[in-house]
């Protein structure tokens, strides 16, 4: 299984990690160089660690583990109002981007309320295009587990639930992390703190399953090696929106428009294959992106065997 | 200040009542509110609010806290105490407009062609600020989807009873119950 790490050094000899990395099968996601001190987000098969840490020391910079690199995760509160939105939510999506996490606030159209709290069809579908979402409700027991469990029931990706009272236990959600409730200040009290340190290791957890559950059937592809061919789409190049490609759990997400980048984005090599025909390409419901579902080994085979069997 | 709850879970009306006092120190009215009287209950659903305030300072009147003299043009007014200085522009801004008041300096107006007289004779309602404050924190703490109010005011005391679908017969009898149980204590 691949690992994301972090490392934190000089720009001396640095091209000596990229090339170890690249040689063990890796993958460099990210570099951010402020003069001569650079970050380097690198993705590692777990049995090479030993190796990189090797180096790393030898560089003189620190390596620490990004649990969270590599996924986007989704931040839902029941409406973008001041009753909802502000501390909490936003206070929870900055704690998880300091584990790695891309994350994304949203509102709900319709989820203020006790019994008029509902959500729609197509809310549903956005959420689920994330690889896991997070869902802050409110103060009261009895409010969250007779109406707001609706939210997030059939929701077809892991579910976080963070809330004020102290429920054992809800359908429909992955983790449950009470203490957290309105708020008219920053969460930045040590209990506070706390609480945010527990949704992100319960997060953690859960990215952990899925990445594991990926790996039983491995996908043809890893999303960062597949991100490394479709930056040099110029589109790609030539996006002015942070992060114009973000990595997902079992693909990614690029921020280019569907319609019209779908043929050159499905007509990239990958491995002597058409990325189209490795993988998934949709557009995102969020309009202008571009989803891609990299399809795992086997499938790719078992295309492959059939498309021979139908030449032969 | 004396808070008195009433609710069906203990969560949830601590953290209202937490809610409340961090919204109070937004709006900057810790000291001027005496009592609450809150009845949280999510189950009915019903949410219910009065405050009691400390009684406003009264009626003053611009010459008392601002020194005033007619000049070419206009009459100039600098004020001397600041606390009043918000309100006192934004009743000149209201009554003349704002090409008609210039803010010279942080304590120093210009009322273009406004006679001395009619700034002299102006009076400030500091009752209605607090009033409005008041209003201001009691919607920056009603749950957001609770939109059937019922809302009692009286001189220093403002209940608000709240739900979401139909406000009961019983519901504004004990609102209107609380308010006059408010006003005695």
């Amino acid at each position: 299984m691949y690992k994301v790490l972090m490392f934190d050094g000089g720009v001396y000899r640095i091209n000596e990690l990229y090339e170890l990395v690249e040689d063990i099968g890796g993958f460099v996601i990210q570099k951010t160089q402020v003069q001569v001190q650079i970050i380097v987000t690198i993705v590692i098969p777990e049995e090479d660690l030993a190796v990189i840490e090797k180096k790393t020391q030898e560089l003189g910079g620190k390596l620490t583990e990004v649990p969270l690199a590599g996924t986007e995760v989704a931040v839902v509160a029941p409406t973008l109002g001041r009753h909802h939105m502000p501390h909490p939510v936003c206070d929870i999506a900055e704690h998880l981007r300091r584990y790695g996490a891309i994350t994304v606030v949203m509102g709900l159209a319709r989820g203020k309320g006790r019994q008029t709290a509902q959500i729609s069809a197509d809310e549903k579908s956005t959420i689920e295009e994330y690889d896991a979402a997070v869902f802050v409700l409110g103060n009261f027991e009895d409010c969250i587990t007779k109406e707001k469990v609706r939210l997030f029931e059939n929701i077809e990706i892991p579910v976080i639930v963070a809330c004020g009272p102290d429920i054992a236990q809800l359908p429909g959600c992955e983790a449950l992390v009470t203490g957290v409730c309105r708020k008219v200040e920053r969460m930045r009290r040590a209990e506070e703190i706390a609480k945010l340190e527990e949704i992100a290791e319960a997060l953690g957890k859960i990215v952990e399953v899925r990445r594991r559950r990926v790996d039983e059937d491995p996908l043809f592809v890893h999303p960062a090696e597949m991100k490394q061919r479709i930056e040099s789409l110029e589109a790609v190049q030539k996006s002015l929106r942070p992060a114009p490609i973000v990595l997902h759990l079992d693909g990614l997400r690029v921020k280019i428009p569907f319609e019209e980048w779908k043929d050159q984005l499905a007509g990239i090599d990958i491995f002597g294959h058409r990325l189209g025909d490795v993988s998934r390409i949709s557009g995102a419901r969020i309009g202008g992106s571009t989803i891609i579902k990299i399809l795992t080994k086997s499938e790719v085979d078992a295309r492959d065997s059939k498309g021979t069997a139908s030449t032969a | 200040m004396k808070i008195e709850v009433e609710g069906t879970e203990k969560y949830g009306t601590d953290s209202y009542v937490d809610l409340f006092n961090g919204i109070l120190l937004d709006v900057g009215l810790t000291r001027m509110v005496e009592a609450v009287r809150f009845v949280i209950k999510p189950s009915d659903p019903l949410f219910l609010i009065s405050i009691r305030t400390r009684k406003a300072p009264g009626l003053v009147k611009v010459s008392d806290i601002a020194d005033i003299s007619a000049t070419e043009g206009g009459t100039m007014v600098t004020i001397r105490d600041e606390t009043y200085a918000p309100t006192l522009i934004s009743v000149l801004w209201q009554k003349y407009g704002r090409e008609r008041v210039d803010q010279l300096t942080r304590l120093e107006l210009f009322c273009r062609g406004v006679p001395e007289k009619e700034i002299l004779d102006l009076g400030l309602d500091p009752g209605e600020e607090l009033k409005s404050k008041i209003l201001d924190a009691i919607w920056r703490l009603l749950p957001e989807g609770f939109k059937i109010r019922h809302n009692i005011s009286s001189e220093r005391i403002t209940t608000v009873a709240a739900t979401e679908h139909e406000m009961k017969k019983e519901w504004i009898e004990m609102a209107e119950k609380i308010h006059s149980e408010m006003e005695v204590d």
